[in-house]
């Protein structure tokens, strides 16, 4: 496995965390296609910025091997990314339309 | 290392092949976006605003896939083509990063104040922002052609001792001859692609008696653009660009032509026939004399040197996938314009919102400018081979000599099965908001 595929999985992560926070939090749902949306930016925000500590698909791989540890780490992180961003984006909606 | 290099390009073509699915469709939809904003703007008819922030939901979706299948894009630079981003780092790390930088982030910025500041920033500020996120959707394809172009005809360059590349002329990246013609090329191409969604969606809505008005207004506005784009595409753009192939790269065009032999003089089009490789000929040939010579040097007895006068080492390395893909593309965007004239035609005559047998082939060609834009573009890439930078770096020089092709093949394996996920997923989104229509503004 390449550093690539590490990358797309981690998005199917926060994919998936963001349409469970829409589920769990429904005053907060932006919808389907608006939590997946969110899921996407907020696991790839989450991964790019904190995946600088250590926990990025580079470094997953960079011994050649996957460092188990760290994906998983990783997934947890863009899964927390996606849940955390549904929330943030549907107050973000409220505040800009709060006329 | 063949098997290597195989898995690699075969990585790389599966998911830019995908990738391009979703750009093509966000470049073509933010023009037509920004018309109708501009159109409520001016006539302060409520179903212009309606379908632009309809049309918008459809681009966020693509933006979005498009944003998730590029991610991949990025990594491949480093793992698979380590010795070429290497090498070629210093030059075409400047335009990757300006489309980073300056287009990525003013569409994506822009893109979320349209969806969701209409309220907050009035009319003519909305118009604005949609007018931003067209200009970083079109900046993002003008630096990235920035880059293919310099691939394809390498300018303003000098090689170091270490074989690196670097730019002694940062301007000739964008006034490279080979980068116009194709931007314009791949933009209008977007635009047809985009205009053939929304008549199709348009068409939908008329055959199934829901949102009729929405759906003639979709319709109308997507035939005219379809009808305008697909000629462009045509003439200049594509006329532009062949005479480029025919000018820098002279043994890709003789074998995207189909030409084996060269002729005493005028060399014919070809418009169908096969490839046979191992007699060096075109089987069940049926081409006109002396039309290829005209359309691209205005002589009806230019000679055009054939594949005979070119070495094996300077040919694309398949010459029937370039041919055929360069075949469907231009007999592809013939019956766009025939389809789109024809549409165009009947609007004008005041039938079209009645015909339903043209009202389903609209419908129903919606994924052939998706395969018309993306054999476009295995033109450009098969053309260019078997070089990465034409003429400089062969693509067996460029490829990470670390990562094996067992691990390229699993990686692929991985890519095959998340993007049909992926792609599942895409489907439901845009068919939902199809399905859900444009909604009337509340007051």
């Amino acid at each position: 496995m390449t550093d690539t595929l590490i990358s797309l999985i981690s998005i199917v992560f926060g994919i998936i965390g963001s349409n469970i926070s829409g589920y769990i939090f429904k005053t907060h749902t932006l919808g389907l296609i608006g939590n997946t949306i969110s899921g996407v930016f907020g696991s790839i925000f989450f991964i790019k910025s904190l995946g600088q500590f250590g926990f990025g698909p580079k470094s997953i791989m960079q011994s050649g091997d996957l460092h188990f540890g760290l994906f998983i780490l990783n997934l947890f992180i863009s899964f927390t990314g996606g849940f955390i961003t549904v929330i943030l984006i549907h107050k973000l909606k409220t505040m800009m339309n709060h006329r | 290392m063949e098997d290597m290099i195989f898995y690699d390009r075969l990585q790389f073509a599966f998911t830019i092949t995908f990738h391009y699915i979703f750009p093509q469709l966000t470049m073509g939809l933010s023009l037509i976006i920004v018309y109708f904003k501009g159109k409520y703007l001016i006539n302060k008819t409520e179903k212009y605003n309606d379908i632009a922030k309809f049309l918008m939901k459809i681009f966020a979706v693509n933006f979005t896939m498009g944003v998730i299948t590029g991610i991949p894009m990025e990594f491949q630079f480093g793992t698979n083509w380590a010795k070429f981003s290497e090498l070629t780092g210093s030059i075409i790390g400047q335009t990757l990063a300006m489309e980073g930088m300056f287009s990525f982030f003013l569409e994506s910025s822009f893109l979320a104040l349209f969806i969701f500041g209409e309220k907050l920033m009035g009319q003519k500020l909305h118009f604005l922002t949609g007018f931003l996120v067209f200009l970083g959707s079109w900046g993002s394809g003008w630096f990235i052609l920035a880059t293919n172009a310099w691939m394809q005809h390498p300018v303003g360059y000098e090689i170091l001792d270490n074989g690196k590349f670097v730019l002694d002329n940062f301007s000739s990246l964008f006034s490279n001859p080979w980068l116009l013609p194709a931007f314009l090329h791949n933009q209008f191409a977007s635009v047809t692609t985009s205009s053939f969604v929304i008549s199709s969606i348009g068409a939908f809505y008329i055959l199934r008696d829901k949102n009729l008005d929405y759906g003639k207004l979709l319709l109308k506005t997507g035939v005219v653009f379809g009808l305008v784009s697909s000629i462009l595409l045509a003439f200049p753009t594509g006329d532009w660009n062949a005479k480029n192939v025919a000018k820098y790269q002279p043994a890709s065009f003789a074998a995207m032509e189909g030409i084996f032999e060269t002729e005493e003089a005028g060399a014919e089009i070809v418009l169908i026939g096969q490839p046979n490789m191992v007699e060096k000929k075109l089987d069940n040939k049926i081409a006109v004399p002396n039309i290829l010579s005209f359309l691209t040097y205005q002589k009806w007895d230019k000679q055009i040197p054939g594949m005979d006068k070119f070495k094996k080492e300077e040919l694309p390395d398949n010459i029937p996938a370039l041919y055929y893909s360069y075949h469907i593309m231009v007999g592809l965007g013939t019956i766009f314009i025939g389809v789109m004239g024809m549409s165009v035609f009947f609007l004008w005559r005041r039938k079209l919102f009645n015909l339903k047998p043209l009202l389903w082939t609209i419908m129903f060609l919606v994924p052939f400018p998706y395969i018309a834009n993306i054999t476009g573009w295995y033109v450009a890439e098969l053309g260019r081979q078997p070089y990465l930078v034409y003429g400089l770096l062969k693509t067996s020089e460029g490829v990470s000599p670390t990562v094996s092709s067992g691990n390229t093949l699993f990686t692929l394996l991985g890519f095959v099965a998340i993007y049909l996920l992926l792609g599942l997923l895409f489907l439901i989104l845009v068919g939902k908001t199809i399905h859900q229509g444009p909604k009337p503004q509340i007051h």
